[in-house]
């Protein structure tokens, strides 16, 4: 039925769809980064590691690859934060069942996210720092 | 309001205080009293509502704890002194292994699952689940495939190789236990993902009218991401599990050096499952906790947000700490840096949901109610077991104490605080709405002072016990190494606590035929599920209300009386049949009437069958395996050909509150789409797995392929993939047209899928791919039995279709089952595009 009429879902996704991204869009971003992190360090180490282990371009590589993560993660973070819109009304509660409380709210939780997501990705890179072969 | 439903939404304040004319309520009560009625004498096991079978899945699953707990005692009696030979070493190791593997398969989980089912309709004001009878399915899953693994240890045949199965021991080892876990393991993980699937689509689409998903119960957010985590963890496992059976079953060498094979990859696969996992029993328990301190602080949470934040980062970041149970085996340093970073990240969404509740308490006006006391000592002992997660995630500290009795003190501290404690004093909160009933409070205080005391004194000199040097699953040790005492001490604590949740049992199930019944909200809580009925009424809710506030019975002091009285949504059953209101996911706007199904025997027949194709397998017995697997196939076939996607009487029937909503959907606005989707994200996890398995043999080994090897004919590939994608494209067409030509592309679709898999085979079998040579062709032939597998299930699918269209089940206009159909064969059409490239493409350029 309504195959090709917009259903009242199908028009609240278009409405929301980009909150919704939103709010798993930053943990997305350290999940790749993260699954980058470990499938490059394990395909290196086996494939091409120099007689000592070392791995420089590696870690050059990942490290140019955290920043673009870092700075994706940043944007994301930018744009929620004027989703939530705490300056306009100082509400971060978010309690009544109404459209702005809910468009705020995914708003606010994406934000959060990208500062967990954000904290995440510095760990991650962080043996790149400390390590210097794959020994 | 969207162009199919009619009527005024949301509604006016007016036509809320409106009241209903009695004789009208009675009438309605007395219809939706007698759809709902469960089944009378022994017919009573046949009934699918979620408030039957939450409670037996809960039983069933406490059931299971017991066991499990008395093999741990057991276990604690043999180490109580040096030397002892209270049980034998491969006694021992079988309990070991089930004390684990019961714990958390048929313990921690599905405990879960159990009261989700049992309370999250009333939670969302819903009238059941969407789906109840696959809810039953599961549980009767879960109890055959439980007993079936648990009894083994009567027969001296248990797994005991670990709750991991690690190959080669898993592999090497003689008997049938491994088979036993392997085989009764993946069944009931089959279940837990059905119940995954039913409870993700019971909180996006059953919430009632207007709790939209900023002021939904947490709860329903835990199960949110819970549910999604069970989607993405399991298959991984499931995979493995695929894997070691084909080895142990067909020598097809996954884990064997000698050919190819890589005991590593059991470990990845197991542990890719593994930690999420346990993410997967805490947070259900912290949503329970989420419910119960606002009800004792007495005010709403505080930070919605954060503890959102909480669940889903926690949700994302699981993911990425499996390795920290791997830091021994030697993978490069820099690896284990990663997921060491990964693993303390983790601490920061975990820590923040518990700040979140001590502010919540600490700006209450906190009232010491029974269940409190649970969630307080959870809180203390929780906190205990992260700090020593955050010593083991660093990886100098973790090869101390790997495999001692330090991670056997730290994995209890958080399973007790992160787990146990809250899930009992949950039990305690929500057993007036479960039971209309109330537990004891002076027998509560006893057994949680016993049980609080008995873990502390258990656990606590574990960590002792580990750094003297102590291994995990030894049966015995010499008198001289200074652990006697202390491994004393643990036994005795361990009694203590089994005593303590001995009493809790006890009072949970000791007759309470003469108390009286329990006022309706004993602890004056704010959400949905204290407007039950006391005492109990099957139909969950009188009438399903419009919310707009999270704690709706502090927020909206009218509406406990307007759902009594019938006054908000679907307050009738003129048709007589079970009926509960679908809304969208976002706003939960009302969006159609969803039929439900009721009592009956064909899922138990389904559970039974399927039953039987996982367990013969165990015994080599393979006829009577195929033969169980068509059978459930049939039952499953009939359940649904019969009870769902029923062509209505009507277009559009009233709802309520002057609303005309439709009676069937079709597509994405279906609930049973949703459930197809979200299973075969599962299923499409299970299959990267697979394809994770190809390059992870291409890193850890230099032959793979090894030199010389054939390759699958490229021609055969090409045509057995471009057959498949024949047949999706005409069921694609087939969905669209719905009509006579359907039937015909159906049938063409059917004979080219067919045809597809037999040149798919022959690509591998002509070039004399031997699957138990050397692992590259074994990993081949499993990425071509996996679609194989799926084929069959596409063909049944078109031709249920290709049925339905014939009889008439499946109209243009409703036409639900074509779109699920088609949305298997998406997934389907992938899975083959990719086994192509893998098969035919990638091993070429992998040399």
């Amino acid at each position: 039925m309504s195959h090709d009429k917009q259903t009242s879902d199908a028009r609240q996704f278009a409405e929301e769809s980009a909150s919704l991204t939103r709010i798993t869009a930053a943990p997305l971003a350290w999940a790749a980064h993260f699954a980058l992190c470990y499938g490059a360090a394990a395909v290196w180490c086996v494939k091409w590691p120099g007689p000592i282990g070392q791995m420089l371009p590696l870690r050059v590589g990942l490290g140019v690859a955290t920043v673009v993560a870092l700075a994706i993660i940043g944007w994301l973070g930018w744009r929620s934060w004027q989703q939530w819109d705490l300056l306009d009304d100082y509400d971060y509660e978010h309690e009544m069942g109404v459209g702005e409380d809910r468009h705020e709210f995914l708003g606010h939780a994406a934000f959060l996210l990208s500062i967990v997501s954000f904290v995440g990705v510095f760990f991650t890179s962080l043996p790149l720092i400390f390590a210097a072969t794959c020994r | 309001m969207t162009d199919r439903d009619q009527g005024t939404y949301p509604p006016t304040e007016k036509m809320l205080a409106q009241p209903v004319p009695d004789d009208v309520a009675k009438g309605q009560e007395e219809r939706l009293r007698k759809v709902w009625a469960q089944p009378p004498g022994w017919r009573y096991w046949s009934a699918v509502n979620n408030t039957e079978v939450g409670v037996w899945y809960c039983l069933t699953a406490t059931f299971f704890m017991l066991l499990a707990g008395i093999l741990a005692l057991l276990m604690r009696v043999q180490l109580a002194v040096p030397e002892n030979d209270f049980l034998d070493a491969d006694r021992y190791n079988q309990f070991f292994t089930m004390h684990g593997s019961a714990m958390m398969f048929l313990f921690a989980v599905p405990i879960f699952e159990a009261i989700s089912i049992l309370i999250l309709p009333s939670l969302l004001g819903a009238r059941d689940m969407p789906f109840p009878r696959l809810s039953a399915y599961g549980f009767w899953c879960f109890v055959i495939g439980g007993i079936f693994v648990m009894g083994s240890i009567l027969f001296d045949a248990a797994p005991n190789a670990g709750w991991f199965m690690y190959p080669p021991l898993s592999t090497e080892h003689g008997g049938i236990g491994t088979d036993i876990w392997l085989l009764g393991l993946s069944f009931i993980e089959v279940a837990s993902i059905a119940a995954a699937v039913e409870l993700i689509v019971g909180v996006l689409k059953c919430r009632p009218p207007g709790m939209r998903v900023n002021i939904m119960p947490l709860y329903a957010w835990y199960v949110l991401v819970v549910g999604g985590m069970i989607v993405f963890a399991f298959p991984p496992l499931i995979a493995g599990d695929f894997l070691l059976e084909m080895q142990r079953s067909f020598d097809w060498p996954f884990f064997d050096p000698e050919r190819g094979g890589d005991p590593m990859l059991w470990q990845h696969l197991f542990w890719i499952f593994g930690h999420p996992e346990v993410y997967i029993i805490f947070l259900p328990s912290i949503a329970v906790t989420a419910m119960i301190i606002p009800t004792a602080a007495r005010r709403p949470i505080v930070g919605y947000s954060w503890i959102v934040l909480s669940a889903v980062g926690t949700g994302f970041l699981s993911f990425g700490l499996w390795v920290h149970h791997m830091f021994a085996t030697g993978l490069p340093s820099i690896s284990l840096g990663f997921f060491s970073a990964a693993s303390e990240a983790v601490v920061l969404p975990t820590g923040i949901q518990i700040f979140a509740f001590v502010a919540t308490l600490m700006v209450g006006r906190v009232r010491m109610i029974h269940p409190m006391l649970w969630i307080a000592g959870a809180l203390a002992i929780f906190v205990a077991g992260g700090l020593t997660g955050v010593m083991v995630a660093i990886v100098p500290f973790d090869w101390q104490v790997h495999d001692t009795y330090f991670i056997v003190a730290h994995l209890h501290y958080t399973v007790f605080g992160g787990m146990l404690f809250p899930v009992i004093g949950g039990i305690y909160y929500f057993y007036p709405v479960i039971a209309k009933k109330q537990l004891s409070e002076r027998l509560g205080r006893w057994a949680f002072w016993l049980a609080f005391t008995g873990f502390n004194v258990t656990f606590l000199p574990m960590h002792l016990t580990g750094m003297r040097g102590m291994p995990r699953r030894v049966f015995t040790y010499p008198g001289d190494l200074g652990w006697n005492w202390l491994n004393m001490i643990s036994t005795i604590g361990a009694f203590v606590m089994a005593t303590g949740l001995l009493i809790f049992v006890y009072d949970l199930l000791r007759p309470k035929g003469k108390q009286p019944d329990p006022p309706r909200n004993p602890w004056d809580a704010g959400t949905l599920e204290w407007t039950h009925n006391v005492p109990a009424e099957s139909w969950g809710i009188r009438s399903i209300p419009y919310v707009n506030t999270r704690y709706p019975l502090w927020q909206q002091p009218k509406m406990q009386q307007r759902i009594d009285a019938g006054r908000y949504y679907l307050p009738d059953a003129q048709e007589g049949k079970r009926e509960t209101l679908v809304t969208s996911v976002i706003d939960a706007h009302p969006l159609h009437v969803q039929r439900v199904t009721g009592p009956a025997w064909i899922t138990i027949w389904a559970a039974v069958f399927t039953g039987g194709a996982f367990i013969f397998p165990t015994f080599h017995w393979y006829p009577p395996a195929i033969v169980s697997a068509v059978l459930a196939v049939a039952c499953v076939i009939y359940w649904n050909w019969t009870s769902t996607a029923e062509i209505p009487e009507a277009e559009t029937k009233d709802a309520g509150l002057g609303l005309r909503l439709p009676l069937y959907v079709s597509g994405p606005d279906a609930v049973g789409w949703w459930a197809v989707w979200i299973t075969m994200l599962a299923d499409a996890t299970a299959f990267s797995s697979l394809v994770f398995s190809v390059f992870f043999y291409w890193t850890a080994s230099t032959q793979f392929p090894p030199q010389g090897a054939g390759f699958a004919n490229p021609v055969l590939m090409a045509i057995g993939t471009g057959l498949v994608v024949a047949s999706w494209a005409l069921t694609a067409w087939a969905r669209r047209d719905a009509g006579r030509g359907a039937m015909a592309a159906l049938a063409v679709a059917m004979l080219a899928a067919c045809a597809g898999g037999g040149v798919l085979i022959l690509a591998l079998w002509l070039p004399d791919m031997d699957p138990t040579a050397h692992v590259y062709p074994a990993m081949m032939w499993a990425l071509v039995v996996w679609v194989i597998v799926h084929l069959i299930a596409g063909v049944v699918l078109q031709g249920y279709c290709l049925a339905g269209l014939a009889f008439g089940k499946i109209t243009r206009r409703y036409d639900a089952p074509l779109w699920n159909s088609l949305l298997f064969w998406h997934f389907l059409c992938l899975t083959v595009l990719v086994t192509g490239a893998m098969v035919a493409i990638a091993p070429r350029l992998m040399t």
